[in-house]
């Protein structure tokens, strides 16, 4: 062995890791703004006048205009998901894998709705399909008739909450787009695939797990909408509607509380599973 | 599937050097239908911009495009209506990223660099405010401290809650990078103190994520409602919440002049953060 080696050069130490005493201030953050109001909600959820009840639950699962909320959010929810999905993932696909300038504005163009909160989306809405709507105002010159006044209706709010997701959609499965080797699709086109084949057999399995977490996004985001769905209901209910209604119109905090646990439920319970599924051990 | 992990896999194994796509968008019907789709999304987000320019510089919108003339007054009235609540807005959400600088960053800062037990459990619960519907942290806030919320102290709690994720989210990779890290260390050995070491090469070195970090903080501050519409004080309202009820009661015009305003300062800021690298997604 050299003798050189052992007089290795002097090590002036590490920077140390940091105290854990950093993340104290997060920790009484969370703990005071976080859990302490969601154990509050729990509660106050739960409470009676004569101690602890679970009725409130019995009673928004069993009426009929809360399930009606529940179920017109779920038709919501699902239905902008998977027409964003259907749009995205060919778009994502493309804009990942021509990397030319004109894909990569597009890129950043489709990243603008994030910024946008949801009330200003629903104006959207109204501004192309409300009474004077840029579609019906065309229309009414172009054959003397208003068509496309679709702002307040159910298509109104669908279109509302396809735009909120579709950026979402794009951005999570760009990101694994990246991932798909480009050699194993053109590898499959060579050997004779037929497009559609390529999609079944090649690209979806390899994106399933990207497929599944931004179906898990748009769907807990669609479920927790509050400000497009307030600009554009006039009828239609959705859960977060239901909750504001039900405290600053009914005065009623027992039963805002219990829609919003039940509502966090469903949006995490999302969240977690729908990943879940996406991971789980494929064929 | 086993066909394409196989294909997959003999395609790392041969892989030396990155191969440019033979196929092109015009032959490869996957690409082809793509690109009307990637098309098809561009417009659909970016069509209501110009509509909302075209509305609000338009005398009278009902007739149509620039219908008795193109006009500034909308844009004007629309200006006077929400300044106000522009600059209370403004001041909120310099203020909510105040206090993640004092709160997010040392927790960044500690996710980043220590391995600790219960971290994975302490990420998860720091992510939790985004997969909670707004309306339910809102509510939990003011059933819990309902006498914080006159001064305007529970809509920057609300605010402070949700962005925090986002902010500590940004900065967390940005602090562990490894060559940040090295670089730290030569500065130590050539010995630089910690406060040194932290000014002139951690910060310059993650400026970028800096950035992200505070366009984020400050844009999903002024665009949010969701938080916001249980927690505003009737003596001032943020801009969204004044958006809002323009959106309800006063014309096209004017709700559409106040929203190309909120656009002018949303819009380039979206356009910075992506360049930057740091779009990530919030609630609608």
């Amino acid at each position: 062995m050299p003798s050189s080696r052992h007089t290795s050069p002097p090590v002036r130490g590490f920077v140390r890791p940091p105290s854990m005493l950093w993340g104290l201030p997060l920790l009484i953050m969370v703990s005071c703004l976080l859990l302490w109001p969601l154990g509050v909600i729990a509660v106050r959820s739960m409470r009676s006048d004569d101690g602890f009840t679970l009725g409130r639950y019995g009673d928004v699962l069993t009426s009929s205009n809360y399930l009606e909320s529940f179920l017109i959010t779920s038709v919501l929810a699902i239905g902008s998901t998977v027409i964003a999905l259907l749009l995205c993932v060919p778009a994502a696909l493309y804009l990942e894998r021509t990397r030319t300038r004109t894909s990569r504005a597009i890129s950043v163009g489709l990243t603008i709705p994030l910024s946008l909160p949801g009330i200003v989306i629903g104006f959207f809405v109204i501004l192309l399909f409300g009474t004077t709507g840029l579609f019906p105002v065309t229309a009414d010159q172009l054959f003397g008739s208003p068509i496309g006044q679709i702002a307040y209706t159910f298509t109104g709010l669908l279109i509302g909450y396809l735009y909120f997701n579709i950026p979402r959609v794009i951005l999570v499965v760009r990101g694994a787009v990246a991932q798909v080797s480009t050699e194993s699709i053109d590898a499959a086109r060579t050997l004779g695939a037929s497009a559609a084949h390529v999609y079944a057999r090649v690209v979806l399995p390899a994106l399933r797990p990207a497929v599944a977490s931004a179906s898990a996004l748009s769907l807990a985001t669609a479920f927790g909408a509050f400000g497009t769905a307030a600009t554009l209901s006039r009828g239609y209910r959705v859960v977060p509607l239901d909750i504001a209604a039900s405290f600053t119109e009914r005065f009623d905090p027992q039963l805002a509380a219990t829609l919003s646990v039940l509502l966090a439920l469903i949006t995490t319970g999302i969240l977690v599973g729908v990943n879940k599924l996406g991971e789980a051990k494929r064929a | 599937m086993s066909t394409a992990t196989a294909i997959d896999d003999a395609n790392r194994q041969g892989e030396s050097a990155p191969v440019a796509p033979i196929t092109t968008g015009h032959r490869d019907p996957i690409l082809a239908v793509g690109k009307i789709c990637a098309w098809a999304t561009l417009i659909i987000c970016l069509l209501p911009i110009p509509v909302v320019f075209a509305v609000s510089t338009t005398r009278s919108w009902r007739e149509g495009f620039w219908a008795g003339g193109f006009t500034l007054d909308w844009l004007v009235q629309g200006w006077e209506r929400i300044s106000g609540n522009f600059s209370y807005s403004l001041q909120i959400a310099a203020i909510v990223l105040v206090l993640n600088v004092a709160i997010g960053y040392p927790a960044a800062w500690l996710l980043a660099r220590r391995r600790f037990p219960g971290r994975q459990v302490a990420m998860a619960i720091t992510t939790m405010p985004i997969a909670i519907p707004g309306i339910a942290l809102a509510l939990g806030l003011i059933l819990s401290y309902p006498t914080l919320r006159p001064g305007g102290y529970l809509l920057v709690a609300g605010h402070l809650l949700y962005t925090a994720p986002f902010f500590i989210g940004t900065l967390t990779p940005a602090l562990a990078d490894g060559r940040v890290r090295d670089v730290e260390q030569v500065a130590m050995t050539l010995g630089a103190g910690a406060f040194r070491r932290w000014l002139t090469v951690t910060v310059p070195q993650t400026r970028t994520a800096l950035l992200a970090a505070t366009i984020m903080v400050l844009t999903l501050s002024l665009g949010e409602f969701n938080v916001s519409f249980f927690l505003f004080t009737p003596v001032e309202q943020p801009l969204p919440v004044e958006l809002y009820s323009s959106y309800i009661t006063n014309r096209l015009e004017i709700a559409a002049a106040s929203t190309m305003w909120f656009l002018a300062l949303v819009v380039p800021a979206a356009v910075v953060l992506e360049l930057a690298g740091g779009t990530k997604v919030g609630q609608a």
